[in-house]
This record gives C-alpha cells, structure tokens and sequence, in this order.
C-alpha cells in the first residue's frame, strides 16, 4: 500500500500513571497477551502498510524489549519494516498526536521511505482500523488531511501526503503548530479537512479507569468478536509459554486466561495474563493480573489490577471497586498483614 | 565449517499404528500436548542442548513438516553456520533412491555431514516425548572413549520384550543387543538416541551399504555389526520421562501424562524450555457456562461446556452443555452443544454434532472418525 505509518507511542497519559512507571503506555499489557502498540502494529501490517516508524518516549526499554526488530508482525524486512526512532531531546511534553518536534528529530525516515501518504496513529487507541479503506476515502474527498471517528468520537488518526507532511515538518515552528493533532483542532487554517467514519471496535485507554472498564468490557462476547476477526488477527510477541494447566480445583468461569498459567483456585469475571499462578482455595473476582504475578493460597481479591511480577502471599484480601481498582505496581509484593 | 556434533533427526516415519492421525502427516508432525508437534522435542532438545547443527530426514508425507520447520526460527535454528537442513531423498547422476531404512538414510547424506567434519554425529528419532541434555550423554561418550553411546531407560519388566534391549555389564558396556526379546535378560530399552563417532559409522555404513542381505537399519543391522566387529558399545542411563507415541493408545496416554504435574513431563521449566512455531491467537476464554479442571487448554479455545482431564489444542470450540472427559481435542474441532465425550481422541477440525454421544466400552480409548459421526448423524435424523 501507498501508505507509511508514523506510530506515536510518546503522548503522555496522565492518568496513567501507576502503569507507566517503568514503560510507555504503548508497552502497558492489554487483554492478557498483548501490549496495546500490538493493536495498531497489527492494524497496519494487516492493510499492508509495510513501513512503520514508532516514535516513542522514555523509559524505552520495555517497549523495544517487547517489538525488537518487528519479526512478530513481519516486519523485519530489507526493504522498508519497522524503525525505532527515539526522541534525541528527552524533555519535550507530548500532549497531542504526531508531535513535530519528534517527527522533525526522524526526518530522514520520509526521505528513505518510497510511499506518497503518511498515516499519523496513537497507541491508546485500540480499533481494528483498515487503513486502505481510509486512504480511498481520503482520496475520494479529495481533502488534505483526513480524520478517521466513530460517531463523533475521534480516533486521533490521521492520513496525509508525504509532501504536505515534509511541509509541515518545515514549518511548524515558526507557524507555532505543535502536532499534527494540533493542527487539525486549530480553528483557523489554510487546509481542507474530512473525516472517515469507522464502524469498528474502539477502545481507548487513557486513564487506569478507562483501562479497567475496556478490559472488562472485553468479556461480553459480541464486544470480543468486534476486536478479534480471525481474518485480522493481533499479533504480539512470541513467547513459548505451554498451554495453561487447570487444577482439579480450579472453578474458572467468564474469564480469558492466556498461555503458562497455572489455575487452582477460582476465578470469575477476570483477565489472567501470560504464565501467572494461582493458587488453590483463592478467589478472583472482576481482576486484571498480569504476567509472571504469583497469587498463593486462600486470597480473596476483587477489582484489583496487578502488574506483572506481583507477589502475593498466602491469605491476602483486597477489595477495590468498578470506579476505583486497586492498582499493584509491577514487582510489588503484598503479605497478609499489609491488609488493606 | 567444523562442528563437534551434528545431530540427525530421523522424520520420515508414518506411524502406520497411529491410524488417521498420520494419513496425511509425518509422525513427527503430529500435534501433541495441546500445542507442539512431537518433533519440537528432539529440536528443543538439541537448542537446550547447544547442538546448532540439525539435519532433518523426511521422506513420508514431508510437506507439512517442510513448512513447520521452515528456517527453524521458533528453536534459534536459522543460523548462518549449520542451524537446520531438511534432507529429503533426492536425485543424483546414478538416479534416484528413497531411503531404505534409517542407516540408509544417513548413508544417503554423507555428503552433508562431511560438510561439517564432525567428530561426533548425534542420531535421534522425531518420535518420543522426552526432555534430555544431549551434551551428559555425549560426556558420557567421551569419558567412556566410546565408538558408540546408546541412551538407554529403564522399563517395566513384563513390558521389557516390547523394547530393543541392551544386554550390559556392570559398567554399562554394551554386551548384546536384542530386538524386541521373548524372555528379556535386562530391562534397559534403547530409546533410539545414539550417539557414534562419525569417522567409525562412516566405515560401518558403507560395509552396511555393500550387503545386499541388510535391511539398512541402525538397530536391526548397524548396531549389532559393530557389537560383532568389537566396536566398543556404552549405554547411557537417562532418568525421567520418556514416551514413544507410536499407537493410539500410547498417544492418549503421553497427553493425559501431561495433566498429572507430579509424574509427567514440566512443560513450565524455563531452563528448558519446549518451543514451538506459535499461531497468533487471542487469549482461551472461559464463558458463564463453562468449565474446566484438571486440564490443559491453548489459546483460541472457547470453553462453553464442561471440561475435564482434556487436553485441547488451539482454537476448540466447546458448546454450552457439552461433557468431555480424559479427551485429546485436536486444533480448531467445534463440539456441539449437549455433545457427550469420553476418552475420545478428536481429529484437528472435526465438527462434532449437538447431541452427539458415541456407543463404546467406557473405558476404550477411540479416535474419532468422520464415518462415525456421519453414521450417527444418520441414526437420529
């Protein structure tokens, strides 16, 4: 496809704080396997947008750990693939997609690339665009920057020429533009502007409530269906795990359990991540918990989200809410006379 | 390039004792355990190992397993130097000829093993389930100054003359070896992994090649010509677990092993890990309805109905009302609401009607086959 994606994974979140830590939100885990950059990486490679720049913020090393050079999605190819092109100023704040100033750093990734439309995307926003539709749309109506939303709500996706964007990238800082977002939502400008209306899944996840209630939502099998099409599948990065082992007590029901965990006790209304445990006589109610935690006998946790490498002991009971989950941070531990 | 060690994995068995299973696969390549194939286990093995030149022999139905194995990537096999070939049967200048036994098949693919020039050539079979640290056993070999090593595990007397047996000293030097014995003198049964100095099984195969008597295999001709010659033959005590696959039963069996986490293989040991090529799929999900225990299920899977002592591959369907219990459900089968299952092996892809209950021995493990859900599907319409 005539089209390459610049792939802002450096907006920040402020809401999302106790899971970014030690990542970007584009490296946060989502839906037990995946990490939600896997959503708009599958998203492209799956309309056959064949380069791909990401341009993230720090802390970085979760999120190269995690897309190394794009074998997962078939992108480490000789010609054109996945570029990692990290801000060389640190300190710059992203409040809005398609920051300039990071663009402007990668210049060179335009001129290397062959494509004649640039998609600008988000990380926080999970969909199951098809980015050709996008571009026929955005060639039929003719305009010079397209927006893709969903009954009014905005995807902060964007589609552009190459030539308009090499401009932009020119001029920004003396027409004091910060993003390409920010351009868009500027009342007065020089260019015509259209919207593709998208009809799919959406999802967007930029607050530790809003990332809640979207996990949760997922367990409504319609809401499911919309975000996994077996003929658009989301691809994330291989791990090996074996299947999941369920113990001759394990009581699991609506729930989504990913590869390498090991299930005793019983879990209701929750989201098992890759290779958790948990142990026999503990009860999971409406949980998030993420890879490698380790959950022990006899607990009882409602609403809580941990992240990963979570220890909890024997006995432990936390209770959050559906407005307030309790967040565990990653590495946490919590033994029983931690009760909170 | 030098290589101390070459492994070669013999793949082109049929498995004819697995039925449909391997109609139209290798026996290597069949599903096992809810997400391998039986033939990531020699290969995890030898990554795990840090043998990094593999040679696969197919020949029975190789396509698939052509594919599966690719540029080996999922076992770090894509390497520049060595990493693995797959070595089909082939055409030269004097025709063409299939190979005829697992010496001869060696024997075919000198050439390729010269390449290397290694001192030792690792020989394994793609099918067993086992974990096993080549490089102890190759120890083994060296310390023994040995010509040839044979991994060897313990079975259960009264099974003993199902196996090719060793017949040692107390050292563990290789006095006889009999195939499949009536009155067993030893309970150490071959599991098929040899470990020879290349230069040695040179000379032996080509002697082997010349007989026009010989069937051209390693454990009914080559093996006892060397123990005749006065080749020195060690055996290797392996401990843990091992399984050939080679029946229904036994297939059944291996993956209902898996369930208990005491006595079959740990497929959770980071340090040595089994890898796999790994479909892309969404995570297994658990509906109001369903449940599961005591069971092993890989992503994909929609679990609607009840569960128990299964193992189901990726991408199963069960509906809401369905009963499985000790079954082997093979990738993207559907089972029917209502659906009754007992010890029942399901081929990948089976659509298993609503109401679908099978007439058996209880206690019979039966591989389902298209004909009888065609034929019960005509008794109750």
């Amino acid at each position: 496809m005539n089209v390459m994606a610049v792939v802002d994974a450096g907006v920040d979140l402020a809401g999302l704080e106790d899971l970014t830590l030690y990542r970007t939100e584009a490296s946060i885990p989502f839906a037990g396997r995946y990490r939600l950059v896997d959503f708009v990486l599958s998203n492209l490679v799956n309309s056959e947008v064949k380069a791909i720049g990401i341009f993230p913020s720090h802390p970085l090393g979760s999120l190269l750990d995690h897309i190394g050079k794009g074998k997962s999605w078939d992108l480490d190819r000789k010609k054109d693939g996945l570029f990692f092109l990290p801000p060389m100023e640190r300190n710059r704040s992203r409040y809005s997609v398609g920051n300039f100033g990071a663009i402007a750093e990668h210049e060179d990734f335009f001129a290397r690339s062959s494509q004649s439309y640039v998609a600008v995307t988000n990380c926080f926003t999970i969909c199951q665009l098809d980015y050709s539709d996008m571009l026929a749309s955005h060639l039929r109506s003719g305009a010079d920057i397209t927006e893709a939303v969903k009954g009014g709500q905005k995807l902060r996706t964007y589609l552009l020429s190459k030539e308009l964007m090499m401009k932009l990238l020119r001029d920004f800082k003396e027409k004091k533009i910060l993003s390409v977002e920010d351009l868009v939502r500027m009342k007065k400008t020089e260019y015509h502007y259209s919207e593709y209306e998208y009809t799919g899944y959406v999802g967007v996840i930029d607050s530790v409530q809003s990332y809640f209630r979207e996990s949760m939502a997922l367990l409504d099998e319609q809401r499911w269906g919309t975000l996994f099409l077996p003929e658009r599948p989301i691809m994330t990065k291989v791990k090996d795990e074996p299947p999941t082992q369920y113990l001759a007590d394990a009581e699991v029901t609506e729930s989504f359990l990913a590869n390498g965990s090991t299930v005793e006790g019983a879990v209701s209304c929750s989201i098992i991540g890759r290779a958790v445990k948990i142990g026999s006589g503990s009860r999971l109610e409406h949980c998030i918990i993420m890879q490698k935690s380790e959950i022990a006998e006899s607990c009882k946790l409602s609403y809580v989200i941990a992240d990963k490498d979570v220890v909890i002991g024997p006995g432990v009971e936390l209770h959050g809410t559906a407005e307030h989950p309790i967040v565990l941070r990653k590495g946490q531990h919590i033994m029983k006379e931690e009760k909170r | 390039m030098k290589r101390e060690v070459v492994a070669m994995l013999l793949a082109g068995g049929q498995g004819s004792r697995l039925k449909s299973l391997t109609y139209d696969i290798a026996k290597p390549a069949l599903p096992f355990g809810g997400k391998y194939r039986i033939i990531d286990f020699p290969l995890s093995n030898c990554t795990n190992s840090g043998i990094q030149t593999v040679g696969v022999l197919t020949q029975y139905q190789p396509h698939r397993l052509h594919h599966y194995i690719g540029l080996g990537t999922p076992w770090d096999l894509d390497q520049r130097n060595g990493g693995v070939t797959m070595l089909p049967p082939f055409a030269e200048v004097r025709g063409m000829r299939w190979y005829e036994g697992t010496a001869n098949a060696i024997y075919q693919n000198i050439a390729y093993l010269n390449r290397y020039d290694p001192e030792l050539v690792l020989v394994l079979s793609g099918d067993h389930i086992y974990k096993m640290n080549y490089q102890l056993m190759i120890d083994h070999h060296k310390d023994n100054g040995a010509d040839v090593t044979i991994s060897v595990i313990e079975v259960p007397w009264e099974e003993a003359s199902r196996f090719g047996i060793m017949n040692t000293d107390e050292s563990f030097v290789v006095r006889e070896f009999v195939e499949k014995p009536e009155v067993p003198e030893s309970n150490l049964a071959s599991m098929g992994v040899y470990v020879f100095n290349w230069q040695k099984l040179k000379q032996y195969l080509q002697q082997d090649n010349e007989n026009s008597e010989s069937t051209h295999d390693f454990g009914k001709d080559v093996i006892p010509l060397m123990l005749e010659d006065g080749a020195k033959m060690v055996a290797y005590p392996y401990k843990g677990y091992w399984k050939d696959v080679g029946t229904v039963d036994s297939y059944w069996e291996a993956n209902m092993d898996l369930l208990d986490s005491t006595q079959g293989l740990n497929l959770h040991d980071d340090a040595w890990r089994i890898y796999s090529s790994n479909p892309q799929l969404p995570p297994q999900t658990v509906t109001k309805t369903g449940e599961i225990k005591e069971s092993l299920a890989n992503e994909g899977c929609v679990i609607g109905g009840s569960v128990k002592r299964s193992v189901l591959f990726q991408s199963v369907r069960i509906s809401e009302g369905a009963e499985l219990s000790e079954c082997v459900v093979m990738s993207n089968v559907q089972v029917g609401k209502g659906a009754q299952l007992h010890r029942v092996i399901v081929p990948p892809g089976f659509h298993v009607p609503d109401g679908f209950r099978i007439e058996k021995a209880q206690e019979e493990v039966m591989l389902l086959t298209e004909q009888q859900i065609e034929e019960w599907e005509g008794s109750v319409s």
